[in-house]
């Protein structure tokens, strides 16, 4: 049940940071936000990204193995 | 030699022997799992350049979104029509079924042509890669008709990069391929929000007021950059229906469609071409623009995303190249019975570096494209024919496995001569292909119709 929502959880924050990194261009092209902090934002989201996708896939395995 | 041959033959049969049983009804995927699948292909290391090419061969914008348009759906109609149906009714990978048409022989030919095609292919994706890792050393990237290695610098980066990739795919192979299914979408967002990015550099206003004049006179205007050949619809058109041409019309793509429901499943990589092959070649067009018009992927990306830009370079490359130097190994491990997975991905991994370090092949990349799709056709041709042609005009089909042939002569010679005939077709080379499949198919078909009435 935790693994479920982990997994649940990690999925979201990764979906929710891909959705980052595609508002900061936006926001940018929009001139909210400079050209630094677009790509600031993206870098952070970016990894963000990886750190939660990788974190889903991990915890998918595990609960396969459980 | 025969005993040489036999021995060869069975061992390149082991290779393959986990799918050598048809696919059973238990083992079809829904087409959510197809729709999934294709979505996460087909945005590679690749795109950087094909997209920016389309920008420097002159193409202009309602000839580029046409012909992105109408090809992607020819490739999408040929998957469905073609290759689908072909591998629901036989539910068996191109290998085994090539096999029982042609032969172990010609099977062991079309391995190595396509190991060979693979290492070329891989070996692009490296120099795209490089020219990300360079612009950190600021070693400059070769310049358009560059053929041989233009400085050490590149050499050693190539070198570098090779070895890396080549490591991680001997050491990880199925930890970078998950890694890949993690990369992917992203990759693609590095794309889009790149082109996104860059459009006030190129003077188009927040209300996107001016978006097509700014596409029209500034990214796809229509003019070649110097010495690249101008291009234009039908050149589009062929080019996004054939990128594919191996998995649809050369029927590669049997060893995934054996696993659909239907056949009409074929429609999902619709999910794959339309976002790869169509907006990341616009996206990746928007980005050379943005930067004068200078082929160097990492700098285009750099510019456009930033750091993260120069990582996805880096990663599409290496994700992309890992599963290329992976079939490469498999395909080559035929001619190398008994060695292991490790030597064989080492080899494959040799090669390709030796030949990533020649420009020409990430610069031409178009035309490789077009030539490798261009090699392994005839053979999709001949496997159309067999199933689809010679049940209708009463030719006996698989006698290649009745009789126990290790060649089928008549395929052999018609995948040879059709290449031979494409070769001087007064065509340009993209549209060599299509005459070039109805040509195999019915010299295929003729020869073996003239086989029955001997």
């Amino acid at each position: 049940m935790t693994g479920r929502f982990l997994r649940a959880l990690a999925g979201l924050l990764a979906l929710l940071s891909l959705a980052v990194c595609l508002a900061a261009p936006v926001l940018f092209f929009l001139g909210r936000i400079t050209e630094g902090s677009y790509k600031t934002t993206f870098l952070a989201a970016s990894i963000v990204w990886f750190v939660f996708a990788v974190a889903r896939g991990s915890s998918g395995k595990s609960a396969a193995a459980g | 030699m025969a005993s040489q041959w036999t021995k060869l033959s069975a061992a390149m049969d082991r290779l393959y022997e986990f799918d050598r049983e048809a696919v059973t009804t238990d083992k079809l995927q829904s087409g959510a799992k197809f729709a999934g699948l294709f979505a996460g292909e087909h945005v590679a290391a690749t795109e950087f350049v094909i997209g920016a090419f389309f920008v420097l061969h002159g193409i202009g914008a309602r000839d580029l979104l046409l012909g992105l348009l109408f090809g992607n759906l020819l490739a999408v109609l040929s998957w469905t029509f073609i290759c689908a149906p072909i591998a629901v009714r036989t539910r068996l990978t191109l290998y085994w079924y090539l096999r029982k048409i042609a032969g172990p022989g010609v099977t062991f030919i079309y391995n190595i042509a396509n190991a060979f095609l693979y290492c070329i292919l891989a070996g692009a994706m490296i120099s795209v890669s490089a020219t990300a890792v360079g612009l950190l050393f600021g070693i400059p990237v070769p310049k358009l008709g560059a053929v041989l290695p233009t400085s050490l610098g590149w050499v050693l980066i190539v070198v570098v990069l090779g070895a890396a990739f080549t490591t991680v795919a001997i050491l990880g192979f199925a930890k970078l391929s998950r890694f890949a299914e993690v990369a992917s979408p992203w990759i693609f967002v590095v794309f889009i929000a790149g082109a996104v990015a860059v459009l006030p550099r190129l003077g188009v206003r927040p209300d996107l007021g001016n978006l097509w004049e700014v596409l029209t006179t500034k990214v796809w205007n229509g003019v070649a950059v110097a010495g690249q050949e101008k291009l234009g619809f039908w050149h589009v058109l062929f080019f996004a229906w054939f990128c594919n041409l191996a998995m649809h019309i050369g029927l590669s793509d049997m060893a995934l469609f054996r696993y659909a429901r239907k056949w009409t499943y074929g429609l999902y990589t619709a999910f794959g071409v339309y976002p790869g092959h169509m907006l990341a070649w616009l996206a990746s067009g928007i980005m050379v623009a943005a930067i004068g018009r200078e082929m160097h992927p990492g700098l285009m990306a750099y510019e456009a995303v930033g750091a993260a830009g120069v990582a996805g370079v880096l990663l599409a490359g290496w994700t992309t190249a890992n599963p290329t130097l992976y079939r490469a190994g498999l395909a080559l491990q035929t001619v190398t019975p008994g060695w292991p997975r490790w030597k064989i991905t080492l080899l494959a991994g040799t090669a390709t570096t030796i030949l990533a370090s020649f420009p020409v092949f990430f610069l031409k990349l178009l035309d490789y494209v077009a030539i490798y799709g261009l090699v392994l056709m005839p053979i999709g041709a001949i496997v159309f024919a067999e199933h689809w042609v010679f049940p209708r005009l009463g030719i006996e089909q698989y006698q290649a496995e009745k009789k126990g042939w290790a060649f089928n002569w008549a395929a052999l010679a018609v995948w040879l001569g059709t290449l031979a005939v494409a070769f001087v077709l007064p065509l340009h080379l993209y549209f060599r292909w299509l005459p070039g499949w109805f040509i195999a198919l019915t010299a295929y078909t003729a020869l073996m119709a003239a086989r029955r009435t001997k």
